[in-house]
């Protein structure tokens, strides 16, 4: 393998690494929807833990080597029409994402201020946090921008 | 650049197998995080499980299928016998299909655990086989990723060498372009053939004939290949995925 086999190679491991954290955090975000308990909250908000790193992790990993790899190669520049728009892509994926994380520490604090009281059982205040319509939408705009990268990579022109 | 420059028609595949791997990927992530996390709660014990079952086996269905799709578009079931599938497929298809057996296993462990629980009983111990497995699942997957993407047994091509050509030696140029092969002879007498391999294309090929091959040729670059041959017809195609089912293929007669 040469040194742009292996630059191409961890640029598809980080991008794996990223949607597959995405994927993960979908199905936290699903099954967050119907919990209504503090304890289980915080339960599910220690597995999205390791989704959000899969993700924080992957998004830079992945532009960072994508790019070295459009100086690298000579069929590829980084003015191409489908790299801009992958880049400008990505920006809108990394700040709906980042927002999304905001948005879902909300119920995290939440269930924790209510075991700090004492209160593990259902809440209506908690239950309405982790179906936050603005979470979801965040979360949303992040992903569809993320596949649509994935779509620019595949049918880019020439491809 | 999650794809190199392919053929056309391989497109729409390959985005169904990138898209079905990396449901497999994050579900079995997601199921080792909840079985992993779960201190006792069993409403995570489900959701580790429930993530394998309608996530990960969907994505797997559909990154299975769609590897096999692309198998048939890129040729490999119709290339001569003597060339054996490259090492980076033999992993791919090791890992789907081996890591699929595996796959069951915790299915079926991870379902009885379940439903042990459900009746009350303890399952976390199952769910634990479950978790180990899942983890040796998405190791393995990472493996995969890295050979599917990395191509690791293609190597580079040196610097051309001009080709020394004795008495029964033959020497024949190939120019290789997307997706075409150019001989400077299609028929030659037995013996010791020198093919001198330039690439005019804008991509990596490669020349296989008789059961060698060149190695991976960069746009611009070139590399030669010594190979003995007996009297009949040999095809000779470029091993690149896609690129001999695009054109890059032909037959040789020796005489």
């Amino acid at each position: 393998m040469s040194f742009q086999d292996w630059i191409f190679s961890f640029h598809l491991l980080f991008a794996a690494t990223l949607v597959g954290g995405l994927v993960m955090s979908w199905i936290v975000v699903v099954a967050l929807y119907s919990t209504r308990a503090a304890d289980e909250t915080l339960g599910f908000s220690r597995v999205a833990t390791i989704a959000n790193a899969a993700i924080i992790l992957g998004l830079p990993g992945t532009i960072a080597l994508g790019i070295w790899l459009a100086i690298l190669r000579p069929e590829f520049h980084p003015w191409d029409g489908w790299i801009i728009g992958a880049i400008v892509l990505w920006v809108v994926a990394t700040a709906a994402v980042l927002r999304s994380f905001v948005e879902y520490r909300k119920p995290v604090a939440k269930a924790r201020e209510l075991l700090a009281a004492g209160r593990a059982g259902a809440s209506e205040e908690l239950t309405a946090l982790n179906r936050s319509a603005t979470a979801l939408l965040f979360r949303a705009v992040g992903s569809v921008a993320i596949v649509l990268i994935v779509i620019d990579m595949i049918y880019k022109p020439g491809a | 650049m999650l794809a190199a420059i392919r053929p056309a028609g391989q497109d729409f595949p390959v985005l169904l197998h990138i898209v079905g791997a990396t449901i497999v990927f994050g579900a079995l992530l997601a199921s080792v995080g909840a079985l992993a996390l779960a201190r006792g709660q069993v409403r995570l014990f489900r959701i580790g499980y429930f993530a394998l079952l309608f996530v990960a086996l969907p994505g797997w269905i559909l990154m299975r299928l769609s590897g096999e799709w692309i198998y048939r578009k890129q040729g490999w079931n119709d290339v001569p016998d003597q060339l054996q599938d490259p090492t980076w497929l033999r992993i791919g298809f090791g890992v789907a299909d081996w890591g699929g057996l595996l796959f069951l296993v915790a299915l079926i462990v991870g379902g009885i655990a379940v439903l042990r629980l459900r009746g009350g009983k303890s399952g976390a111990g199952l769910l634990k086989v479950t978790m180990s497995i899942a983890v040796v699942l998405a190791i393995g997957y990472v493996g995969a990723v890295w050979a599917m993407t990395g191509k690791p047994n293609y190597g580079t091509a040196a610097p051309a060498q001009a080709a020394a050509t004795g008495a029964s030696t033959t020497a024949v140029a190939v120019t290789a372009r997307e997706f075409n092969f150019t001989l400077s002879k299609t028929s030659v007498p037995d013996g010791e053939i020198v093919f001198t391999v330039v690439n005019r294309g804008k991509l990596a090929h490669n020349f296989w004939i008789g059961g060698k091959a060149t190695p991976l040729v960069r746009p611009g670059q070139s590399a030669t290949l010594r190979v003995t041959l007996d009297r009949g017809t040999f095809t000779y195609i470029c091993t690149v995925p896609g690129h001999a089912a695009a054109g890059m293929k032909g037959s040789l007669t020796v005489r």
